[in-house]
């Protein structure tokens, strides 16, 4: 029997543990929703493994066989015109070959105005099947489907994130800017896209690339989540757009970033220095400054 | 009603001679460790001074105590009483830097000197001297301070007359007080004053402080202490001290190991003087929250009320319902501080106004008595026609302001005050006439008519106030620890885990 004088203490330890049994409770129910989320996402697969699968989910984006040239060229009949040793290291990780100075990949750089072939991290034997197949094509493939323009008001919302993309991937602005979209424009992980219709060659180089979003990094996300053919045509108008009115995006360069954060911190420091509270002057030091005996 | 038991402190401040043995009593037992050297959970302060830490009663520069919130009505959802120091946003705002806090400078760096160059000085043709070392440092360093650096009025100038509780007094009196013929102090010893609604309890963020239930003593948790210091900057009192070793605050803790096997505070044990008193209160608790938040003149009559007549059934009835044990209740029976605070009325609280209230009481200094008041100055000619030497109808005449004391003692109230002082008087003078007259005369009679003292009401004043033996200035209730541990644990278990020592000693410093 507990004395009524400390029951109030007794009570107070009983709840604590009470409380305390619920937060572990809590914390492993999110530890276990959690780790099941992890697992779920991780289950992306990819299935091309001929080279004519491959092919056409990574390369009609910028190529055509016998169609025309859209980002890159026309693959009609490339197996005569180059090397197969050349053609290999170059789909292998054709920066290399760029940086390597190799001749023939300086100009055809020059001529798809700038735009660098993606490295799309196909294994050797997976060149290998790709190159089999280009010997060897099935008639016209990627013979560009016909470009279909949407709403670019729309194309612009769904740029900044305003509409979800329908099968879950990540508004375009996360990692891309085009000029005077968003307030502090977008993403600087990719690429600016405000003039991307003319270094594509055209709205027929972009709805191909939108279709397949073939470059690596995009890949990861968009592989499992493609855009809607309605979403293509409304960022391609929207793209379109952009491309027409000629406004171009402020270059964020490493010396502006410095100069902002610099007067940004400044101007803050400046701030606390006036309003933020100081330890106030001790008493016994004042009174020995200010009166003598 | 909800009755607890306190054990509270009651100081005679016409007996306190200002020697400091409280102070050194305490040092010696609870503060000579590293981290505490500046701490002096009890002082002695002279006043007019500023005290221990600089001007500690300076509430607008360390925002210390409550405060209650305009009554205009419409701020309904303000708490009634709220921390002087901070709301709750400002508190979390404030919690890694807080302002308000005294620096070192306000207590004092501590020092000690290096003694050996006394001994190892090489032969020259002056005398070596021990110079002052920092104990924070280890460096020679310049005093500038100390604990009771303004003692007997020393830098008066400087530090008397910025006493804090001069407020109000006029600019002819203040300069009167220092006249060499009027010149007057007393001496205030200072402890926590384990307050009944305390404000170091309720602004600590980690819930670190507690009021003990069987007895009142105010704790630091310092196992729970985490070092912000909000107790610091709230106490009014400025009675919580940081130790910079190990990172945690520490009080005064009445002592409580000696409470608990019988013994007197060792501040109280060591008086000199014999100025302190102890003894069990009765308390209602439910009346804390509006004898907090009562206007500012009900302040000092509200904790009366609450304080309970030990005698009354009603309040035994309810006080063994609560389980205080019947040898405590005995004990508040024979309590002085009882008797002083409420049945005489004549003991009260430091600085009421705080809001705190105080349960360690004062009973205010008298002034000395004087030779002869004739157009304001005094005279050692005693003629027969003056006799109010003892100034009872001339208290204002007195050296000791009014208004001083009143700042002091009473909330600014000057009527109060007065009303205790002339109890006081009445005491003296009936005493005085007594034994210098052999009878008390008609108009030390009539003085006691006036304050509606009872000559048997006034001896027993004399002799508690003169006379006490050692049980009656300290009526310490046996403690029954038992009781608290069978709450919280099994007491065969708690007997087999209970030792000397913390289990999680702090681990900053050394």
């Amino acid at each position: 029997m507990i004395n009524p004088f400390y029951e109030p203490i007794a009570e107070v330890i009983r709840m604590r543990f009470l409380r305390q049994l619920s937060l572990a409770l809590l914390l492993a129910g999110i530890l276990l929703t959690a780790s099941a989320l992890i697992v779920s996402a991780s289950d992306v697969t990819q299935a091309a493994s001929t080279g004519e699968q491959i092919f056409k989910s990574k390369c009609t984006a910028c190529h055509t066989i016998g169609g025309g040239k859209l980002v890159g060229p026309d693959l009609k009949d490339v197996p005569q015109r180059r090397s197969a040793q050349w053609l290999t290291d170059f789909i292998t990780d054709p920066q290399k070959m760029i940086s390597a100075g190799d001749p023939d990949a300086a100009q055809l750089l020059k001529d798809f105005n700038g735009v660098m072939m993606p490295t799309l991290g196909l294994s050797t034997a997976e060149v290998e099947a790709v190159l089999s197949y280009l010997q060897n094509p099935a008639a016209s493939a990627g013979a560009g489907a016909p470009v279909v323009m949407g709403d670019p008001q729309r194309g612009e919302k769904l740029f900044r994130g305003a509409i979800s993309l329908a099968n879950g991937g990540a508004a375009c602005n996360a990692c891309h800017t085009v000029a005077g979209v968003g307030f502090l424009g977008g993403g600087a992980l990719g690429p600016d896209l405000t003039k991307v219709l003319t270094r594509y060659g055209g709205a027929a180089g972009m709805a191909a690339a939108l279709s397949t979003l073939p470059f690596p990094t995009m890949q990861g996300i968009f592989a499992a989540r493609p855009l809607s053919p309605a979403e293509q045509a409304d960022l391609l108008a929207f793209f379109a757009q952009a491309d027409a009115s000629g406004q171009t995006s402020f270059p964020l360069t490493i010396w502006l970033l410095l100069a902002v954060g610099i007067a940004g911190a400044s101007g803050l420091f400046g701030l606390m220095y006036r309003y933020w509270p100081k330890q106030s002057e001790s008493l016994s030091e004042k009174l020995r400054r200010t009166e003598t005996v | 009603m909800n009755v607890r038991a306190h054990l509270s402190m009651l100081f005679h401040l016409d007996k306190c001679i200002g020697c400091h043995t409280c102070s050194v009593a305490c040092k010696n037992l609870w503060t000579d460790r590293k981290g505490a050297e500046y701490m002096w959970w009890n002082n002695v302060e002279t006043r007019p001074g500023v005290g221990y830490p600089t001007q500690w009663e300076n509430q607008e520069h360390y925002r210390g105590g409550w405060e209650i919130s305009a009554a205009d009505g419409r701020s309904s959802k303000k708490p009634p009483l709220q921390l002087k120091l901070h709301g709750r946003a400002q508190g979390l705002a404030k919690l890694f830097f807080n302002p308000d806090l005294p620096t070192l400078d306000d207590y004092y760096e501590p020092f000690t000197f290096r003694y050996r160059d006394l001994f190892n000085a090489p032969q020259g043709k002056t005398q070596p001297t021990a110079r002052p070392i920092s104990m924070i440092t280890g460096q020679p360093m310049e005093i500038k301070s100390g604990p009771n650096w303004d003692d007997d009025l020393g830098g008066s100038a400087l530090y008397a007359r910025n006493d804090m509780a001069l407020e109000g007094v006029s600019d002819t009196v203040r300069r009167q007080m220092e006249e060499l013929e009027r010149v007057v102090f007393n001496y205030l010893p200072r402890i926590c004053n384990h307050c009944l609604n305390p404000a170091c309890v309720a602004a600590c963020p980690s819930a670190a402080i507690y009021k003990r239930a069987e007895d009142g003593v105010v704790l630091v948790n310092e196992d729970k202490c985490r070092g912000w210091r909000m107790c610091v900057a709230a106490c009014p009192y400025k009675k919580v001290y940081y130790n910079w070793n190990t990172g945690k605050s520490e009080k005064c803790i009445l002592c409580f190991p000696r409470l608990e096997s019988g013994q007197a505070p060792a501040c109280a044990h060591s008086c000199v003087g014999r100025i302190r008193y102890m003894g069990v209160l009765l308390y209602d608790a439910d009346q804390i929250l509006s004898l907090a938040s009562a206007p500012l003149p009900e302040l000092i009559q509200r904790q009366r009320a609450a304080i309970l007549n030990p005698f009354d059934p009603q309040v035994l009835a309810a006080a063994r319902e609560n389980g205080i044990p019947e040898n405590w209740l005995h004990s508040a029976q024979q309590s002085p501080v009882y008797r002083f605070v409420k049945e005489w009325q004549l003991a009260l609280p430091l600085h009421a106004e705080y809001r705190t209230a105080a349960m360690m009481f004062y009973i205010p200094p008298l002034s000395p008595v004087v030779s002869v008041v004739e157009e304001e100055l005094f005279k050692l000619n005693i003629g027969a026609d003056v006799i109010d030497f003892e100034m009872f109808e001339q208290l204002d005449l007195a050296r000791l302001p009014i208004r001083y004391l009143a700042n002091l003692f009473t909330a600014g109230d000057e009527r109060a005050l007065e009303s205790v002082l002339r109890r006081l008087l009445a005491v003296r003078i009936y005493k005085r006439s007594q034994s210098v007259d052999g009878a008390p005369s008609q108009r030390a009679l009539d003085i006691l008519q006036k304050t509606g003292l009872t000559q048997a009401v006034c001896e027993s004043i004399y002799q508690l106030t003169t006379q006490p033996s050692l049980n009656e200035r300290f009526v310490i209730p046996p403690y029954h620890r038992e009781l608290a541990i069978e709450a919280l644990n099994d007491p065969l278990s708690h007997k087999g885990e209970a030792g000397f020592g913390s289990l999680r000693p702090p681990k900053r410093g050394e």
